[in-house]
């Protein structure tokens, strides 16, 4: 691969995991365009470009479909940190961290990051239905074409009537959330005291709100950029991607078995 | 050709249910219970039976000997001018003798003695759908109300329709995919769930008939006609009353198969259900309904599908070869293909020499590869990575695409580069910058905002409102990409249901030319608000519509003058020259 040398890379990558509609393209598109949109469903993953100060911080924002599963560790590959999103309310969400993704996590580096973040907090938290948005543009001016049905009435607008958070119930709690994490490190064989706070690492957010949102992915810039300096140091030498033993079949022009 | 033949072959292969018809005595009690089941599915007080009439004639028209063999459009039938129903056809010019005339009554799908249970199943049918939709009620809407586009933008759902409620009967066209176990898998409007029932018995009527080695092809009644395809372990079902053909209908279903296995593979899905036969399949699919609803919606108002042809942006030469050199130059190991779209059409192709050597790319695929492209539409920056298949390339392993747009934030400008390996992402990634570097430098994307779809007024054709013409193999470029052309649709075919009635008309033409009992070689068909002529050659496949009143002589002289307009613009119009690059010194293909 004689391209790859040449190649720019970036300095440290971040991956978002999480199950299909938690909202993981909602908050990269929240943070990195200001927007709430409507989305469809990411196939395979998405890559991004975000300049953090001097340096270039790449996302990878991947599809919570089982189909794409077994892309899955190929995108944690070397990742300084990964964002573990749920749906605070959806309890399955958070399951299936534990169940289909933390798994996945192996590939990335020994001492990469893990952030839990329980996402449509707007749905189920009166303070997260609030804009905020250090832009100050209108925050609920959604750019959504249609399908306002299912969230219309989680509109953050008149912000003092809770009786309009949609009848969803918050169904994964911050405790909940925190007791995840503490399993995350016991499974990566971390020392809870060394580790980052669970505290620090626990998030709730809106993407369609933008509550928390900013505050979410600059926490984890900043928190690997340590990691950034260091592979600088070391990089020079070490090939830059590592290919996995294992292929894919090539595409022989066989046809087999087709009825 | 051979390939292009396919969804044809692969249709002609089983045996067809036929109409219900007099000369078809043994499927004779089925089918009218069908019809009478169609009927509970879809109750419909105004019946029309033109097209049982079409039918009947076409039968009667093909046991006449068919000698009037010509190439040149000279008829000498005028149609009535006084024509009710549209369409009511006067073809006046066939030839058989290419294809042997089927005959329509071969191998009925159900026989006499499997009567008394297939009217059970029909009950159980019939009482599956009322149950589930609440006793019928009437009237219904035209579908070219209801057709296509304009119900149709990529992101509204049918998922919440409810299933009892008129307007989802009322729909065009359903399209339903089930696993061999009945077990639902996609269904166009509703949701799958709200379906199963229906979707259940439906496999039972399916397996039913195969248990009498027989294949459950079709089944008509005065307003729909339902149409199934069986593929491997899925059964892909479609209930039209958009009058079209049933080859068309099954060929419209077999995209809908292959965009499935082009996000799962044939294999996986066997290896699937050999495993566990009644496997939800939803679990795998689920997030892809848009996928598919936006297949179907493409389908029904993009000619590329009925034409199985792609259709590429006018471009000068000139800028298409400065485009086709620079994605040349931009390769690395192990990238297989190189694709530049604007506006959803094709700009240009590059690909690898050995991986195609003996086969190219179908239209098929790359309509596939369109309809992700357009699905997908990721924000922005983004560049995506993703395995695909692509079912006619090989149906049973994946490519790894990275899409990205070259022109952020407008998004018209589309780069598709296809690798076999699952990690290139970074090289290919960084082919990309080649290729942006090198289009800036050339100021291709400007250039490429300038190019246009043309109107079918630079053909200078007076009474010459529309064309699709698909030439086969370009001569000097033997196994090209099969491509067509078509001038953007404008008045009086400017409104969306304008448009789509002139899509029907074609579909119409096109099911006469390509009918398998009795293919025609040209027809003038004068319809009620135009006059259409379609021409196939052994070089090319070739619809007109001419203002109502254009007189036959005039229409033949326009499309001489459209043909040599063609021949003239082909540079533009057609990618001509794709050229290769060889990127596999040692292929692990
Ligand atoms: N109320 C609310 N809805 C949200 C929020 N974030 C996302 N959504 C909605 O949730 C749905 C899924 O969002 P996506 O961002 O596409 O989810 P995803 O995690 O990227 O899903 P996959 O790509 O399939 O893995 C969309 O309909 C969003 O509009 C949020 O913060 N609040
Ligand atoms: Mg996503």
């Amino acid at each position: 691969m004689p391209d790859v040398s040449k190649m720019k890379k970036p300095d440290v990558k971040v991956v978002l995991l999480g199950d299909m509609n938690v909202g993981k393209t909602s908050l990269l598109h929240r943070y990195m365009d200001r927007k709430f949109k409507e989305t469809i469903s990411t196939i395979g993953g998405a890559f991004f470009l975000k300049q953090w100060g001097p340096y270039n911080i790449s996302i990878w924002d991947t599809a919570g479909r089982e189909q794409f599963h077994g892309l899955g560790s190929m995108y944690c590959r070397g990742a300084a940190a990964v964002i573990l999103t749920y749906d605070v309310t959806n309890w399955q969400s958070l399951a299936e961290l534990e169940e289909r993704f933390l798994s996945l996590t192996d590939t990335a580096l020994q001492d990469c990051i893990y952030a839990l973040v329980g996402n449509k907090a707007d749905l189920t938290d009166q303070q997260a239905q609030l804009a905020q948005d250090p832009d100050g543009q209108p925050q609920d001016q959604t750019e959504s074409r249609d399908r306002t049905d299912t969230l219309l009435s989680a509109c953050p607008t008149p912000p003092d009537s809770p009786a309009s958070l949609s009848g969803v119930h918050k169904q994964v709690t911050r405790e909940d959330a925190v007791a995840l994490y503490g399993r995350i490190l016991h499974y990566k064989g971390l020392d809870e005291k060394s580790s980052l706070p669970a505290d620090k690492m626990c998030f709730e957010t809106s993407a369609k709100t933008g509550f928390n949102v900013d505050a979410m992915f600059e926490t984890l810039f900043d928190l690997v950029l340590p990691s950034i300096l260091r592979k600088r140091n070391e990089n020079q030498r070490s090939p830059t991607v590592d290919l996995e033993e294992y292929r894919e079949v090539g595409s022989k022009r066989s046809r087999s078995g087709c009825c | 050709m051979e390939k292009d033949n396919r969804q044809e072959e692969e249709a002609q292969g089983v045996k067809i249910c036929d109409p219900p018809s007099d000369s078809n005595p043994p499927a004779d009690t089925l089918a009218t219970s069908l019809s009478l089941l169609g009927n509970h599915m879809f109750p419909d007080p105004s019946c029309r039976n033109d097209s049982a009439d079409v039918n009947k004639d076409e039968l009667a028209d093909s046991r006449l000997p068919d000698d009037a063999a010509a190439e040149e459009p000279g008829m000498d039938e005028e149609p009535p001018s006084n024509q009710v129903t549209k369409l009511e056809t006067e073809e006046t010019d066939c030839d058989a003798s290419s294809q042997p005339p089927d005959t329509e009554t071969e191998d009925a799908a159900v026989s006499n003695d499997q009567n008394d249970s297939g009217e059970f199943v029909v009950t159980m049918l019939a009482k599956a759908k009322l149950e589930e939709q609440g006793i019928g009620v009437k009237g219904r809407s035209s579908p070219l109300l209801e057709a296509g586009p304009e119900e149709s933008p990529a992101f509204v759902s049918h998922r919440d329709e409810d299933v009892t409620a008129d307007s989802w009967r009322q729909h065009r066209k359903h399209v339903f995919v089930l696993s061999e176990a009945g077990k639902p898998i996609y269904s166009r409007y509703g949701s799958e769930e709200a379906l199963s029932s229906t979707m259940g018995v439906m496999m039972a009527l399916v397996s039913f008939v195969q248990s009498g080695d027989n294949i459950i092809r079709s089944v008509y009644s005065e307003e729909h006609t339902v149409v199934f395809l069986q593929k491997g372990p899925l059964v892909l079902v479609c209930v039209s009353s958009s009058r079209q053909s049933e080859q068309q209908l099954r060929g419209e279903l077999l995209y809908v198969y292959y965009q499935i296995i082009s996000m799962l593979t044939q294999a996986s899905i066997s290896r699937i259900f050999e495993h566990k036969k009644n496997y939800d399949l939803r679990r795998l699919l689920a997030g892809s309904e848009k996928i598919l609803d936006g297949l179907l919606n493409l389908v029904d108002s993009d000619p590329s599908f009925l034409l199985a042809a792609v259709h590429c942006l006018p471009l000068a030469s000139s800028l298409r070869d400065s485009l086709s050199q620079i994605l040349q130059k931009a390769i690395t190991a192990n990238l297989v293909f190189s694709i530049l779209i604007a506006k959803n059409q094709l700009l240009t192709i590059v690909q690898e020499k050995t991986v195609i050597e003996d086969s190219r790319l179908e239209p098929a695929d790359v309509h596939l590869l369109l309809n992700l492209i357009g699905a997908s539409s990721a924000f922005q920056a983004g560049e995506i990575w993703t395995p695909i298949c692509l079912p006619l390339f090989n149906p049973d392993c994946y490519f790894y695409a990275y899409i990205s747009y070259l022109d952020p934030p407008e998004c018209t400008v589309c780069l598709l580069l296809l690798s076999t390996d699952k990690e290139a992402f970074y090289a290919v990634a960084e082919c990309k910058r080649k290729i942006e570097e090198a289009m800036a430098a050339q100021n291709s994307l400007s250039l490429i905002a300038k190019a246009q779809s043309y109107s079918v007024s630079q053909v200078g054709v007076s009474d010459l409102r529309h064309f699709m013409y698909k030439p086969f193999d370009v001569p000097d470029n033997y196994r090209q990409l099969t491509q067509f052309t078509s001038p953007e649709m404008e008045a009086p075919y400017s409104s969306e249901e304008e448009k789509m009635r002139l899509l029907d008309l074609y579909r119409y033409m096109h099911s006469r030319i390509h009918s398998t009992s009795r293919p025609l070689k040209l027809i003038y068909h004068v319809a009620e608000r135009e006059t259409l002529l379609a021409w196939v050659t052994s070089k090319f496949e070739l619809y007109t519509c001419f203002s109502p009143l254009v007189t036959k002589a005039c229409a033949i002289t326009a499309i001489t003058k459209l043909l040599r307009w063609i021949k003239k613009e082909e540079e533009r119009l057609f990618i001509r020259y794709p050229p290769k690059y060889s990127t596999t010194p040692n292929p692990r293909l």
